[in-house]
């Protein structure tokens, strides 16, 4: 009995683990590579540790107006879509009883309706309407901050009015009419009354309106015409060409993300604590006792030390210059890469005099398209393929004897110059992330 | 009369801001644009001006294209559609499947557990990748997977493999980024339900002699089945509909359906097409969830909570 349990838990242990390298491993990776100097986010080959992507981000033209948008229509979307979730959620309990159930579908319906359905049907309506109007196509209902604030607010607003009737559950509609009765209108005591009990609920339905807006893709991809919010243009980013001022974004959001999770667990955690001692919570929220915030909580404490990184990595960033330790790596990799294209060159001459064979033909870009009917191709396919070329380079660097003297130029001489090298590579690098 | 009433208990002013807001999205919102793009995907494509002209008729013809191709196809069929189509359905439902076998231990974990400080920290672990961008979050499995990535990398440095594997073609990246991008949508459905279940129940089955597995199949499945249906309409609804991750982790030759739909759409300018292909996949979406909700008994009141 007692060695089953203990491989019972062995087995939850390692499940455990795997789970969540699954989930976290990923995200720490791409932070990773946010502080590599590579031109491509990776985290091997690791060259220098660099902090140049993040200045890159922040003069990114077409990041920093994407983030306008995104809180432009965020702000919009997230004042309909509380707004109306919470009309939605009120009228969910005054609704005919009979017809409860078809409502709470409907309303309820657009969080499974895929993203692009939404989207399509969106802007084809909303064009529809703005010609049935006579309005011209440029009119704002064809504008893509309206459409894409609608768009998103379709189906936001179910979200919002699920946390609202979850809120509502719990209210006692004796308090409204006990105010009706003593005399309040019905606006001043939805105003008094309800409004503050609904308070916690409107609080974390905008802030989930917001991050449901900031993330969508599906349907904004449909609806946002030319103003391209961040997802947009991170989405466009990604599929075209990437560098790792990206995997810089993705960086700073994780940190946000870790610190407001964390900082939000550790209010949530105190207040608990309050409660449980039997103090009121004025107490505890007002004034900043140290002690009591450490105590016992592991989440407070890794959020003490998730700061001081933080901390300690935006100062070291200030000091640490990156330049010496890039350039000494620049010159390994250019010495490596001399010797092995040297190695390479001398090994093409070889064959060529072996094979006879017409050099500048083989670099012909059908041959390199089939390097299998291509005889050279273990020297030459190798040096052209999408990004081993270092690999490939420090590979035949080792294998091979480096040829010391090079008596002149020989055919291939000027092809093989590292100039040429440099305008080659990007180009197969592009052609072979897509 | 009911309206008189409601205008009783909410007062003239805030019934009519909330009938009007409530109207607002259920019909402009939602139903109207539905209907008028069902009806869009019965017209031929046009340019606006011909549009209520005479060429402007009813047809089946973008229907017709889904499953016929051009006029004049060697095929037949549109083998090309008709296999993404079926394709991104079946391979949704794959994801589907696996996330909840890689859900339903956690969730049932964090349920039962009496909730320490180590359970609360693994919550939060949960919760963070999903506030990740999903762009970014399918970028990080880019990174991974990629020729170069560190799956690759980390292979070759250990001798398992000779050369890189491709991940991005055999859709492994694909599958992985898609399961990732919903497992909470999983787990916490199952997780909600669970918490409530009475620990009482399972220590009388295991005093009884019960085994493990006869405790999950008879009592935590039954009781957590709203739970868990609710997470997997979500994670198949998510994953037939997803368009980022396909568009960013999927290999060159295999399209998902809804890349169809984009390209319909925003390359080929065809909006009556396009809405037909999202007609087809919102219904066929609705059946299959309908149709397995059927299959194991559960209501529809119970998503979403």
């Amino acid at each position: 009995m007692k060695s089953e349990s203990l491989l019972i838990r062995l087995g939850l242990a390692f499940y455990l683990i795997l789970f969540f390298t699954y989930l976290i491993g990923p995200l720490i990776l791409m932070s990773i590579t946010a502080f590599n100097s590579a031109a491509f986010p990776q985290v091997t080959p690791w060259e220098v540790l660099s902090f140049e992507w993040f200045p890159k981000l922040f003069n990114d033209a077409r990041i920093i107006s994407g983030l306008k948008y995104s809180v432009i229509v965020g702000f919009f979307t997230v004042i309909l879509s509380v707004s109306m979730g919470l009309a939605g959620a009120l009228l969910l309990t005054q609704v005919w009883p009979k017809m409860r159930a078809t409502y709470y579908t409907i309303i309820i319906a657009p969080i499974l309706v895929p993203g692009v359905v939404i989207g399509i049907s969106t802007l084809v309506f909303w064009a529809r309407i703005n010609s049935m109007l006579g309005f011209a196509p440029d009119s704002f209902l064809a504008n893509g901050i309206f459409l894409t604030v609608l768009g998103q607010s379709t189906f936001i607003a179910s979200y919002c009015m699920l946390v609202f009737v979850a809120r509502l559950q719990r209210y006692d509609t004796g308090l409204t009419e006990a105010a009706l009765d003593l005399g309040a209108s019905h606006m001043m005591a939805f105003k008094r009354i309800q409004l503050p009990f609904l308070m916690p609920a409107m609080a974390s339905s905008a802030v989930l309106a917001f991050l449901a807006s900031f993330e969508n893709y599906n349907t904004t991809i449909f609806t946002h015409q030319k103003f391209a919010t961040l997802t947009i243009v991170l989405s466009q980013k990604v599929r075209y060409g990437i560098d790792p001022s990206i995997s810089a974004l993705a960086f700073i959001i994780v940190c946000l993300t870790v610190f407001f999770a964390l900082l939000n667990e550790v209010i949530k955690r105190r207040k608990q604590l309050a409660i449980a001692n039997g103090a009121p919570i004025e107490a505890v929220s007002k004034g900043f006792k140290l002690p009591s915030f450490f105590s016992g909580s592991p989440v407070a404490i890794m959020f003490a030390i998730f700061v001081a990184g933080a901390v300690a990595v935006i100062v070291f960033a200030q000091v640490y210059d990156p330049e010496p330790a890039k350039q000494a790596f620049q010159e390994t990799k250019r010495a490596k890469q001399k010797i092995a294209i040297e190695a390479m060159q001398q090994k093409a001459r070889d064959k060529q005099r072996e094979k006879q064979m017409k050099g500048p033909k083989i670099f012909e870009s059908k041959d390199r398209k089939k390097p299998g009917e291509n005889p050279g191709q273990e020297t030459f396919g190798s040096v052209f393929k999408t990004d081993n070329l270092e690999q490939a380079a420090g590979a035949t660097g080792q294998s091979e004897e480096p040829v010391g003297t090079n008596p002149g130029k020989g055919a291939f001489g000027s092809i093989w110059q590292s100039g040429n090298l440099n305008k080659i590579a990007p180009k197969e690098k592009e052609s072979g992330s897509n | 009369m009911i309206l008189k009433d409601y205008f009783k208990t909410n007062g003239p002013l805030m019934g009519w801001i909330l009938l009007g807001l409530t109207f607002f999205w259920i019909v402009m919102l939602i139903v109207l644009p539905q209907l008028y793009m069902f009806e869009l995907s019965f017209h031929p494509h046009l340019p606006p001006p011909e549009m209520g002209g005479p060429n402007d008729y009813l047809t089946l013809e973008n229907y017709k294209y889904l499953v016929f191709g051009a006029e004049g196809n060697p095929d037949g069929y549109n083998k090309v559609d008709l296999a993404v189509f079926v394709r991104t359905l079946t391979a949704a439902a794959f994801v589907t499947v696996v996330d909840l076998l890689l859900c339903y231990p956690i969730a049932y974990y964090l349920g039962q557990s009496t909730g320490g400080g180590f359970v609360r920290l693994l919550v939060l672990l949960l919760i963070i990748p999903y506030w990740i961008n999903e762009i970014l979050r399918a970028f990080a499995f880019k990174i991974i997977f990629g020729d170069s990535g560190v799956l690759n990398e980390f292979l070759m440095f250990f001798a398992i493999i000779d050369g890189p594997i491709d991940f991005i073609r055999a859709n492994v990246a694909l599958y992985a980024g898609l399961g990732y991008a919903y497992i909470l949508l999983m787990i916490f459905p199952i997780y909600n339900v669970v918490e409530s279940l009475d620990r009482n129940q399972i220590e009388a089955a295991r005093d009884m002699g019960a085994p493990w597995w006869m405790i999950h199949k008879r009592i935590v499945i039954p009781y957590a089945k709203p739970g868990i249906s609710s997470g997997c309409t979500m994670v198949f609804m998510l994953s037939a509909g997803a368009l980022a991750a396909p568009q960013i982790l999927g290999g060159p030759s295999s399209l998902w359906f809804t890349q169809l739909v984009y390209q319909w759409f925003n390359t080929g300018g065809n909006w009556p097409q396009a809405a037909a292909y999202a007609i087809v996949l919102l219904i066929a979406c609705l059946i299959i969830v309908l149709g397995v909700m059927k299959l194991f008994k559960v209501n529809m009141g119970d998503i979403g909570k």
